[in-house]
């Protein structure tokens, strides 16, 4: 049963980074790299939210943690509710299922020597399913991203970047996860591909209900995939808003710079 | 790939995706049919270690002598000492009166077994290293990759030294004195290759779906990360040969007598002036062993290789 | 009235088992002191062109046609002659801004390395010209002359490029998708950049990209490519604002534009893959427009208004 309001993502006064080795004697101590600072980010059921910053913004390390993979600073990650780090792996594994990851360049997301098909079921390996299940929920997947179920039979190395993308799309969706979260989901694909896929993702996601998380640095793309945008410069949020109002009224200077770049250049 | 959209895939598309799926396909049985059908140099190889694996297998049955190719020394000997090349014996005969073609014949056995299991043996151990360390990461990483510079850096013949005082002289002296040292390279070479690997977004999405480490481990990292490392292998027979064959030539390694083309090198090393035959003709093998080896294994690794730099990509 | 690039008929095409046509006949006229963009998608042959006229096609690399530099020919039918034209009146600037740079040298000594092999200048006179140069791009040259590639930024590692590629000389210079590895503020300089150097030095410049709108606003003279022809070719602002060929239509409709709401609308198809056998006009399998005179052969190239249109509606 879902609750108009509940709240699939949350972000909670996240400060997080990397560790470095400093030179020297230092090395012995590993010392914080933070990169995000003091954070605070909510993603509600059903919500289009993209994060927009430009490369070293902190954009990708935000969507790390999200994922489960990066344990933060300071703060806590809530998914579904539950605050991951403090869960053993596993458990936090069994939860950060729930969010299905896009990845950013299809070229390097997909094993070229594992068939389509296995890569479709390795989500739905650790699942109680039945083959026949796991069969349907593939087909059905394939479906709503158009593809034929050919596809399965052929290597990545054989599909054009468009339909890896969607391959990757349909990867994500195949466990029903609540909410979807997404790489720069078109900055490596041709422009009349880019349509094709950002169309794709709407229908999508309303078909399924989902939640949707985007990281990009195209302003114009991010118009077209979410209802709410977070603008993240340098690690810190400086705007967030309603994304039609952001992006025409911006009131932070950095929005605003990003915005009159955008203009000048087209 | 135009050809694959909803229902309609058509039947000419799909014969052309098969031809293009064998040439994209980065698999090792892949890139060898790949090297057969494009370099010479492959074919050249491919003969002479096919005649030479024949000549091993049917050894029983070419040796005119086959007694003496095992290293018993023949009733007749005394009259039949360091006799030169001649019909009767093509190689001529050695220290003892043994004919050396039988000999060198039988050797190939020896050469054969101690290059397959050396070059196995220490592929298995160096792959299994080099991604447990690349995907495991922090202290196991550390430990793997100081394990492996330290055994790079000791010279096999310093270990069959060792081992001869320990373990005696055989086979399993130079067969585990090689081994110890050769498993390092693969273990490296896996490492590097395994390191990119495990960076990549599908070992992520994998992990996100809860696939075990293991499964991971044979599902995308070794079967990527091989390839390149089993290439290496190959060409490595030859240069294991060569490495094996001194070991036994110094006597660290299989006993005098033995059918083993080091060793025979060894006998009529003090004859070398008078009776050449002694020592050249398994040299000789040793060599064009070694080279049929190696041609294999660099056409192959011209296929790996250039793969990158000559497949240009049009489309990416 | 010179001519700085001139293709006729140009065809490249790689040699494996058999020969993959990448450029299937491309003719074009680019002035000096023009801004020229060759814009496609994936596989339309933009980057070969582009190779071709830096003339750094590889050895297993097949031509046919014209291509002329500066009036002299440089590919004609198989043959390709570059002396005295590649790396002296044309230069490159590749798309990732960091890999035409040494990463052992320093920019200084980068610029020794070039100045001295095209002119063969002492140490005082090269520090002399790449100090110029690089305030030509609008570097500091203090900030940058003594560092290494990997410890300047991206957007100055572009300029210390291009300034590079100015120091040969060069009259020409190609320039491979240069905005795409830029954030926006960072294409926006860049951009502005090269319009002052044409204005500045009379520079002409090959744009190669798959961002048209950039296109849109740096160049005056658009190419439309796909799958190794050009389909339309014309003066930039109406090219976009009036498109004739079904293609560009579909590029301009898939393009999303901050500020303006409309439905993207997807075309269905990919970009042809080079190598693939087409009978008719190329774009047939997409296009939303084709009626039957389309099946039997691509189009020839016809003029209509100002622009060069390969399209059998225009017949």
């Amino acid at each position: 049963m879902r609750l108009a309001d509940l709240i699939i993502v949350k972000l909670e006064n996240i400060t997080l980074g990397y560790y470095t080795t400093p030179r020297g004697w230092r090395s012995l101590f590993k010392v914080k790299q933070p990169v995000v600072f003091n954070v605070n980010l909510n993603v509600v059921d059903g919500e289009k939210v993209v994060i927009i910053g430009e490369s070293g913004s902190g954009k990708t390390t935000l969507l790390k943690t999200i994922l489960g993979i990066l344990p933060p600073f300071e703060g806590r990650v809530y998914v579904l509710g539950k605050s991951i780090y403090d869960l053993p792996a596993k458990e936090r594994r069994k939860i950060t299922r729930q969010i299905g990851y896009v990845p950013q360049d299809p070229y390097k997301s997909l094993n070229p020597r594992v068939k389509i098909e296995t890569v479709m079921k390795e989500p739905l390996e650790k699942s109680n399913l039945t083959d026949r299940e796991i069969k349907e929920r593939i087909n059905e997947a394939l479906r709503l991203v158009q593809l034929h179920e050919k596809i399965l039979d052929y290597y990545p190395m054989q599909l054009s970047g468009g339909m890896m993308q969607r391959v990757l799309i349909a990867r994500a969706i195949v466990h029903e996860p609540e909410i979807l979260a997404l790489d720069e989901p078109t900055s490596a694909l041709d422009v009349s591909i880019q349509a094709q896929v950002i169309n794709l993702l709407n229908q999508i996601r309303r078909k399924l209900e989902l939640a949707m998380l985007t990281v990009t640095h195209d302003l114009a793309v991010a118009q077209y995939l979410g209802d709410r945008v977070v603008i993240i410069h340098k690690g810190r949020i400086v705007e967030e808003g309603e994304t039609a109002i952001v992006l025409s009224q911006p009131s932070h200077e950095y929005t605003r710079l990003l915005i009159s770049s955008y203009r000048a250049s087209i | 790939m135009a050809n694959i959209r909803n229902n309609k895939p058509s039947i000419s598309g799909a014969v052309k995706n098969v031809q293009k799926a064998f040439q994209t396909k980065t698999g090792f049985v892949a890139i060898t049919v790949r090297a057969w059908k494009r370099s010479s140099r492959f074919k050249i190889g491919f003969v002479i270690s096919s005649l030479i694996i024949m000549v091993g297998v049917l050894a029983p049955l070419l040796a005119p002598y086959p007694r003496d190719g095992l290293g018993y020394v023949p009733e007749d000997a005394l009259q039949k000492i360091r006799l030169s090349p001649s019909r009767d014996h093509i190689f001529g005969t050695d220290t003892r009166g043994r004919d050396i073609f039988s000999r060198v014949v039988f050797g190939v056995r020896s050469a054969l077994i101690q290059i397959f299991l050396v070059v196995s043996s220490s592929l298995l151990i160096g792959l299994f290293m080099g991604v447990i360390a690349a995907y495991y990461k922090g202290f196991i990483e550390t430990l793997i990759n100081y394990l492996i510079e330290l055994f790079m850096s000791i010279p096999a013949i310093v270990i069959a030294l060792a081992l001869r005082l320990i373990l005696g002289s055989g086979l399993l002296t130079v067969v585990l004195a090689l081994i110890i040292t050769w498993w390092s390279w693969y273990g490296r070479v896996t490492y590097i290759y395994s390191r990119s690997i495990v960076e990549m977004d599908y070992v992520l999405l994998a992990k996100l779906s809860g696939v075990s480490g293991l499964k991971i481990i044979y599902r995308h990292v070794i079967r990527n990360a091989s390839p390149p490392v089993l290439v290496q292998a190959v060409t490595d027979l030859g240069s294991v040969l060569l490495e094996a064959s001194a070991i036994n030539f110094l006597g660290l390694g299989l006993p005098p007598d033995s059918p083993e083309w080091g060793v025979i090198m060894q006998e009529g090393i003090q004859y070398l002036s008078i009776s050449p035959w002694i020592s050249v003709f398994p040299g000789i093998f040793i060599l064009v062993t070694a080279l049929g080896f190696s041609l294999i294994g660099d056409s192959l690794r011209e296929e790996v290789d250039p793969k990158l730099r000559r497949r240009w990509r049009l489309w990416f | 009235m010179v001519l700085a690039v001139e293709a006729e008929n140009l065809k490249i095409g790689y040699e494996d088992e058999e020969v993959v046509w990448a450029v299937k006949g491309v003719s074009f006229k680019v002035m000096v002191g023009e801004i020229f963009c060759l814009v496609g998608e994936s596989g339309c042959g933009k980057s070969t062109t582009g190779n071709a006229i830096v003339g750094i096609l590889p050895p297993y690399s097949v031509t046919d046609g014209v291509l002329r530099i500066l009036g002299k020919t440089v590919i004609e039918g198989n043959k390709r002659d570059y002396t005295g034209v590649r790396g002296r009146i044309v230069s490159y600037v590749p798309q990732n801004p960091g890999s035409s740079l040494n990463p052992y040298l320093t920019v200084e000594e980068q610029f020794h390395y070039v100045m001295n092999s095209v002119y063969e200048w002492g140490r005082k006179k090269v520090v002399e010209e790449a100090t110029r140069y690089l305030r030509m791009v609008e570097l500091d040259p203090d900030k940058v002359m003594d560092y290494y590639p990997h410890e300047l930024s991206g957007g100055m590692q572009q300029r210390t490029a291009i300034a590079l590629a100015l120091s040969t000389g060069a009259k020409i210079i190609v320039a491979d998708e240069p905005t795409s590895a830029l954030d926006a503020h960072l294409r926006l300089g860049l951009i502005r950049l090269l319009t002052r150097l044409r204005d500045t030095v009379n520079l002409t410049l090959i744009f190669i990209t798959h961002d048209l709108l950039s296109a849109g606003k740096i160049c005056d003279k658009i190419a439309i490519m796909y799958s190794g022809r050009i389909l339309e070719l014309g003066p930039s602002g109406k090219i976009l604002t009036e498109p004739l060929h079904p293609y560009t239509e579909m590029l301009v409709d898939s393009v999303p534009i901050l500020g303006i709401m409309k439905p993207l609308k997807t075309y269905g198809g990919e970009p042809l893959t080079p190598g693939v056998e087409v009978k008719g006009c190329l774009f047939l399998d997409r296009c939303p427009k084709k009626f039957d005179k389309c099946a039997e052969n691509h189009p020839a190239p016809k003029e209509v208004h100002e622009r060069i249109v390969e399209c059998w509606r225009y017949v």
